[in-house]
């Protein structure tokens, strides 16, 4: 599959034709791959602005509401449940973009709370992370080096003159800057020498000179008297450092199938190195690229939790308990802040298993149903007509009235109606049928229970799970 | 290179030949009715040991002088230590292990790794799933021996646990489940008929036609593949009751619920447990701390498991495994822990295994890059499983030139 793609034509700009017209499909797909999915309206805004447009408008984003930063440096930094629940609240709010890119980006330098029990170290890092998102590389893998989560998490406060210890050294190598092959066991032993005497004071990272080996290390074939910095330097100024970077991206953000070769990736690793490393720029690049809104690249990849949970919220417009949805992504298998390994969550196929996979299928019912415990009635019950806490809601606000039309919509918003004629059909069939509900139900509640049914159905369907 | 897996993982997914779960439909490879002492079906349940466990403190050579030396504070005393023989001893935290030895129902295999180990968690973990050291790994020894005999099986899963590499390339998608109780596919209906015009129009999603092999054609063969196994194990009794008691302990509820879906009689044959939390870089205690309360889960729930399963009479049925992806450095490091290793112990537990050591410790005094030297290949004790144990030609799994190793007694 891979040999016949082009790199010349897989990293140029993508310009609608006759035969790759900008439409629907493309546009939940960029809002799915570079966000968290998207609700009608905004479907609608994009096929009319055209790719590029609509492009610039995401990566450049809506002020953030300045309580949630608020929230996230007080609520957040005392306890990691609120930190959690602050996050989900940032992806759903105005710059869903840059909170995907930090999530890459956690995924990256995965450090979990299981280790760091410390609130407000993990907020730091996830700051630090937030901060450097669309920068240069560089300074976010050298403040990374001394973040305090991470010392702890990699025990760099632990290493000491004469007796270092490796843990951090690798990781940096291996899976922070290099990957795999592109140094020796020597090189981190070595690379340990250097990180001794860092530790925290304060808050914050510091020397400790005596514990601290001041004298000569040979890195990459090169003797001197190393320090910490120095060896991240040399990690970043590797040929491997961009191909590494770019190749991640990649799999983050085009697909769980296409073979990133190093034909593939060598164009995008060269652009990155040329731009300082700078991790915004190649994120654009391969949203706007031909490859990127390619019919290969098209569901190529298995929706992660938060892309699940967050797309159906952002379709259905509820309004959500964001304390539960964190809560239940642990269970799908996304701990936000305590990823399994500091390799961080596998990814792709490894998303869906038997119990996961019936997890999100359950997840998708509560989430159609407000008597849920994820759904918020915001008004305290007021009967506001213009809230959505349901399907129905949903329904009735786009002007929904036949049963195909409220199928259509449905597929429409969650799938942008690529699914097969059958399929559609069977659905049809199906909200045409009347359900035995009791007799005694409200009158109401008779007409928005089957459509709870129905909108569980669509989320169900197998394409969904697809991103 | 984990991008290069995971790409291999996908395609290895594509593709294959069954839709259903051969073991829901078949009676060929279920097992024996529970409780009939000496069924012929054997049952393995692999037990891995996330993080790289420390062997030498695990398996204590404690009448070498150099033990001590290397080890200045996370030694076992002498006198704490469960011994084997004159020279090799049990961590404390193994009593309940150290008991089964004295039932000759525990084998430890020592030294076990394998040429040119790599210190790398990911890809050390790979190798030994994968049972194999090419660079491109997609496929795992497990998956591979089902595409033998598909025989049923089950990934017991913590929380925040993917499914694991070795059981990839089956031909039907190994369910991964947590509990019986969340096993379920729950839906709005209010009747009878309606739950089920909804649950045949989920199914029937499953099962639509696709194009050409995806990662759609995937997403359908794991739902097709859970829908079926899940009506099933409703069936089961959800309030099992052991007959032995298990501890409070992730590790412990895990095997309890694979000790329930092996008395069920559901006829799977294979099990596949974790417990992470074995990278040990600092402060791991000796015999008390970090590392030894980690032993106490695994001997704990392994020996509550087989104690269990031993009174249903299905002693002789069940192996357990346990394994890491690499044992650590010899001399412990300056944060009193110890540093990514290679050579370790491997322990098995059941009726049949040849009880007390196999192998020789690794020397102390012989040590490569100041870590314990292998001598007997991990793939060498799947292939005594795979053709002694399970009845499937370890040649076809493996590849020819590992000798099984002598842990059964014949």
């Amino acid at each position: 599959m891979a040999e016949t793609i082009d790199p010349g034509w897989a990293w140029a700009k993508y310009e609608p034709s006759e035969q790759h017209p900008w439409d629907m499909k493309k546009a939940g797909h960029l809002f799915r791959r570079a966000a968290f999915g998207a609700n009608l309206v905004e479907l609608h805004q994009a096929v009319k602005d055209g790719p590029g447009a609509t492009i610039t408008r995401l990566l450049a984003g809506q002020p953030a509401s300045p309580q949630y930063a608020e929230l996230m440096q007080g609520a957040g930094r005392a306890n990691i449940g609120h930190a959690r629940a602050t996050w989900i609240v940032r992806m759903l709010d105005r710059h869903p973009v840059h909170e995907k890119l930090t999530l890459f980006w956690h995924n990256h330098f995965a450090t979990s709370f299981a280790k760091v029990n410390s609130a407000g170290f993990m907020v730091s890092q996830y700051e630090l992370m937030h901060r450097h998102a669309f920068g240069p590389f560089g300074p976010m893998l050298q403040e990374m080096s001394k973040d305090p989560a991470m010392m702890i998490w990699l025990d760099t406060i632990l290493s000491t003159k004469g007796q270092p210890n490796e843990n951090y050294a690798r990781e940096l190598m291996e899976l922070f800057s290099l990957g795999i092959g592109n140094y020796s066991e020597t090189d981190i032993r070595e690379a340990a020498k250097a990180f001794t005497g860092w530790e925290i004071r304060n808050g914050k990272w510091s020397l400790n000179k005596p514990q601290n080996d001041p004298g000569p290390k040979t890195f990459f074939g090169k003797k001197g008297n190393w320090q910490g910095e120095d060896i991240v330097r040399m990690c970043l100024e590797h040929a491997a450092c961009p191909r590494f970077i770019a190749r991640k991206m990649f799999r983050a953000y085009v697909s769980d199938s296409i073979e990133p070769t190093k034909e593939l990736i060598e164009p995008l690793a060269k652009a990155y190195r040329e731009s300082g490393l700078n991790s915004g720029k190649l994120l654009e690049t391969i949203l706007r690229s031909n490859l990127f809104f390619a019919s290969l690249t098209y569901r190529s990849k298995i929706k992660s939790p938060v892309e699940f949970a967050l797309g159906i919220v952002r379709g259905l417009e509820i309004a959500v308990d964001a304390t539960a949805i964190a809560t239940v992504l642990q269970t799908l298998g996304q701990d936000l802040f305590a990823p399994p390994s500091v390799k961080g969550w596998d990814g792709g196929p490894a998303w869906l298993n038997g119990q996961t996979l019936l997890f999100r299928q359950n997840l998708a019912l509560a989430l159609c149903s407000r008597s849920g415990q994820y759904v918020c009635s915001p008004g305290n019950g007021k009967n506001d007509n213009a809230i959505i806490r349901e399907p129905f809601d949903l329904l009735a606000k786009h002007g929904c009235k036949s049963t195909k039309d409220r199928v259509d919509l449905l597929l429409q918003i969650f799938l942008q109606g690529d699914v097969p004629t059958e399929m559609r059909d069977r659905l049809i069939d199906y909200a045409n049928t009347k359900p035995n509900l009791p007799v005694m139900w409200p009158r109401d509640e008779l007409a928005r229970h089957p459509l709870r049914a129905l909108c569980h159905l669509v989320l169900t369907l197998p394409e969904f799970q697809l991103c | 290179m984990s991008s290069r897996r995971d790409f291999l993982k996908t395609s290895s997914l594509i593709g294959f030949g069954l839709t259903v779960p051969t073991f829901l439909g078949r009676t060929a490879f279920a097992a024996e009715p529970a409780g009939k002492a000496g069924a012929k079906d054997t049952i393995l349940v692999v037990v891995q040991l996330t993080g790289g466990n420390d062997g030498l403190n695990t398996v204590i050579p404690f009448a070498d002088p150099d033990y001590a030396k290397q080890r200045p504070t996370i030694q076992i005393p002498k006198d704490q230590i469960r011994k084997i023989d004159d020279s090799i001893g049990l961590h404390p935290a193994l009593d309940g292990m150290a008991g089964l030895l004295q039932d000759r129902a525990l084998c430890v295999v020592q030294g076990v790794g394998y040429p040119n180990p790599s210190q790398s968690h990911f890809r050390s973990m790979d190798i030994w799933h994968a049972a194999s050291i090419k660079e491109q790994l997609t496929e795992g020894w497990i998956g591979n021996a089902l595409k033998q005999k598909p025989f049923g099986a089950f990934h017991v899963a913590a929380g925040n646990e993917s499914a694991p590499l070795a059981l990839n390339g089956a031909p039907a998608r190994v369910p991964s489940i947590t509990s019986i109780e969340d096993f379920q596919l729950r839906m709005s209906a209010t009747g009878g008929k309606d739950g089920k015009a909804q649950k045949n129009l989920i199914e029937n999603a499953a099962k639509m036609p696709t194009s050409q092999p995806s990662l759609l054609d995937f997403v359908q063969k794991t739902a097709l593949n859970t829908y079926a196994s899940s009506q099933r194990l409703q069936e089961v009794a959800k309030n099992y009751q052991p007959k032995e008691a298990y501890p409070q302990t992730g590790l412990a509820t895990r095997l309890k619920l694979a000790a329930q879906l092996i008395d069920a009689g559901l006829g799977a044959r294979i099990f596949y447990v974790s417990i992470d939390g074995f990278d040990t870089h600092a402060n791991q205690g000796g015999v008390a701390g970090a590392h030894a309360n980690l032993l106490t889960e695994v001997s704990g729930a392994i020996t509550a498991f087989f104690k269990d399963l031993a009174a249903r009479g299905q002693r002789d049925r069940v192996l357990v495994m346990t394994f890491s992806e690499f044992g650590r450095r010899a001399h412990e490091n300056g944060s009193k822990g110890t540093d990514h290793g290679s050579g370790a112990p491997m322990l098995l537990v059941g009726g049949k295994v040849k009880p007390g050591l196999v192998g020789k410790h690794p020397a102390l005094t012989n040590l490569e890059m100041g870590n314990l030297k292998h001598a007997i290949d991990f793939r060498q004790v799947y292939a005594s499983v795979l053709d002694q144990w399970l009845g499937i030609s370890s040649a076809k799994v493996l590849g020819e030139g590992f000798k099984p190793v002598d842990v059964f007694r014949s």
